[in-house]
């Protein structure tokens, strides 16, 4: 069906408005993280010359500017410290309740996730959450000859651990 | 050459609110009501454009917009034109960029304008586009958009380790509101009372509709230039740019810099930047403009900007020391809270009551003020600028 006001965009993928990475290896040098999450591993990338291991992965280390950089493993569970529950006002690709927890993975690492998988009212402070995954749209990449080629995506959250 | 002294001769603003306007007519207005305020200013005096605006290229379709504005307001700019995104705090980061751009004789009169259009014809694309302002691959593909989840996280961490209450959030909402019934350019005008916050329907508890900025549309504009060319350009008393600074050490929640969502260890970085940079201490500061985006940070703020105490910002707002009488008054124009945010403007917003607040022609005047501040922080708290403003250079 065309779109109203975008006629042209029948059928079409407007990256612009995609609300997931571009997680291709076409589009990005970290793609390692997300073949990983599909094993169910949450990555980073740690400086082989300095041992930093900043998240997000980076290309580069942010400390010593080396470039040679490996692939390590993070906890995937952790504590919630604080938690929200959105009922309202809750993004277009969400659904209410859009639940957030600032969760500490441990080392040193907190950070706030969505956590799925999780009705309103059952999460408490201090409970456990691990690592969920699941799939997300494909991105649509142009091929040479105008070939459309379908490139499948996951993301993540947390959940409560049962 | 020696380094010139910066002043600004004034502002304006458009109407802020739901409007039936886009992005260009808005900074239109503003540039109008910004030349109404500094008469003597010609649009030939003006060498220098920056706009301030983060959703131009989402939400107006109109990517390098600064060259549209300076046609549409009719200003030819010779020295530098140029846009500035720094969401929250686009309109302080153009006013911080003119300032060193007069200071160094790289551009003589610089009008920074600034704002958003939020508004579109279809409201789920405003809160789509809020994912795209923070850190977009990483937290805004959790559903974080711009933050009352993030802000209610704060808030309870405030509460918990202070004693902060509800109480003392509501105290920031009715005082700013009541600050914004006065202001005729700013989005509400209606005040509301203790009762009314208290039981207003909650957004993200403990945060309710009136301890949230409003989505809001409007544009505002400021004229710097250096002191030479103020004497000659304005009858008003001058007012200088004295000190700036903007620190950012992180970008998304894994890398916060603080020991807990309530401890704004980058504001304090900034914060002692600007006093430094314009020779002052908090207590000299006699009126302030700080970023209420969510209650909970104005009270934040009071602390982290050395105000008060560290934890005592619940108290020190509910007693009325930021308020008029207080130790220092603040957001005497209603803030975020009562004008609204089309964040681009918002630091234009606030310069433009500084600036008169020094001038002495304030709605709702701080007696003899003579040093002011503005405040913003900016995206999902990543960022902190400061202006200090002074009748003497
Ligand atoms: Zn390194």
């Amino acid at each position: 069906m065309p779109v109203p006001g975008l006629p042209i965009l029948e059928g079409l993928y407007p990256s612009t408005m995609d609300l997931y990475p571009f997680e291709a290896k076409e589009f990005n040098r970290i793609h390692p993280f997300y073949e990983n999450l599909r094993q169910n591993r949450f990555t980073t990338t740690k400086c082989k010359k300095c041992g930093n291991t900043p998240f997000p992965p980076r290309v580069v280390c942010p400390k010593c500017n080396s470039d040679d950089l490996e692939w390590v493993d993070l906890p995937t569970q952790g504590k919630v410290l604080r938690f929200t529950e959105e009922v309202a006002g809750v993004p277009l690709g969400f659904e209410a309740p859009l639940i957030h927890a600032l969760v500490d993975l441990g080392e040193g690492r907190k950070f706030i996730s969505r956590v799925i998988n999780c009705k309103e009212g059952q999460l408490k402070e201090g409970d456990t959450v691990k690592l969920a995954v699941f799939e997300v749209p494909p991105m649509i990449i142009e091929k040479r000859g105008g070939v459309m080629e379908e490139s499948p995506r996951v993301f993540f959250a947390f959940e409560p651990v049962k | 050459m020696a380094d010139r002294k910066v002043c600004i001769l004034g502002g304006g603003m458009s109407k802020w609110g739901v409007r039936e306007a886009s992005i260009i007519d808005m900074a239109q207005e503003a540039a109008k009501d910004c030349f109404d305020d500094v008469p003597a200013l010609k649009k030939e005096d003006v060498d220098g454009l920056l706009f301030a605006s983060s959703y131009c290229g989402r939400s107006a379709f109109q990517v390098n917009i600064a060259p549209v504005i300076a046609e549409r307001t009719g200003i030819k700019p010779t020295s530098i034109c140029t846009r500035v995104d720094t969401l929250c705090a686009g309109g302080s980061s153009g006013i911080i960029l003119a300032t060193g751009l007069i200071k160094a004789g790289m551009a003589d009169v610089v009008m920074v304008s600034g704002g958003e259009k939020l508004y579109t014809p279809q409201r789920w694309e405003t809160y789509y586009s809020e994912m795209a302002s923070i850190d977009h691959d990483w937290e805004g593909a959790q559903g974080i958009g711009l933050p009352p989840p993030f802000f209610s996280m704060t808030a309870q961490e405030h509460m918990k380790r202070y004693g902060t209450t509800k109480e003392q959030l509501s105290a920031v909402s009715v005082k700013n509101r009541r600050n914004g019934s006065t202001n005729p350019k700013g989005h509400f005008q209606k005040a509301v009372t203790m009762e009314e916050v208290m039981a207003a329907r909650a957004v993200v508890p403990p945060l309710g509709l009136f301890d949230c900025t409003p989505i809001t549309d409007g544009c505002a504009a400021v004229i710097l230039t250096h002191e030479d060319k103020a004497k000659e350009l304005s009858d008003k008393p001058l007012v200088y740019v004295r000190g700036t600074a903007q620190a950012t050490l992180h970008s998304m929640s894994m890398n916060w810099p603080g020991e807990d969502l309530a401890d704004w260890v980058h504001l304090r970085i900034a914060a002692k930047k600007a006093y430094e940079r314009a020779r002052v201490g908090p207590e000299d500061i006699d009126v302030a403009q700080t970023h209420d985006c969510f209650t909970i940070s104005e009270i934040i703020e009071m602390e982290d900007l050395g105000f008060c105490k560290k934890g005592e910002g619940g108290p020190f707002v509910e007693s009325g020391q930021s308020d008029f009488g207080g130790k220092i008054p603040v957001n005497t124009d209603g803030g975020l809270l009562a004008c609204g945010h089309p964040f681009g403007g918002t630091g234009i917003r606030q310069a433009c009551e500084i600036t008169m607040q020094l001038q002495g022609r304030a709605i709702r005047q701080v007696e003899s003020a003579k040093i002011g501040l503005t405040h913003n922080l900016s995206g999902l708290n990543v960022e902190h600028t400061i202006l200090i403003y002074g009748r003497e250079p």
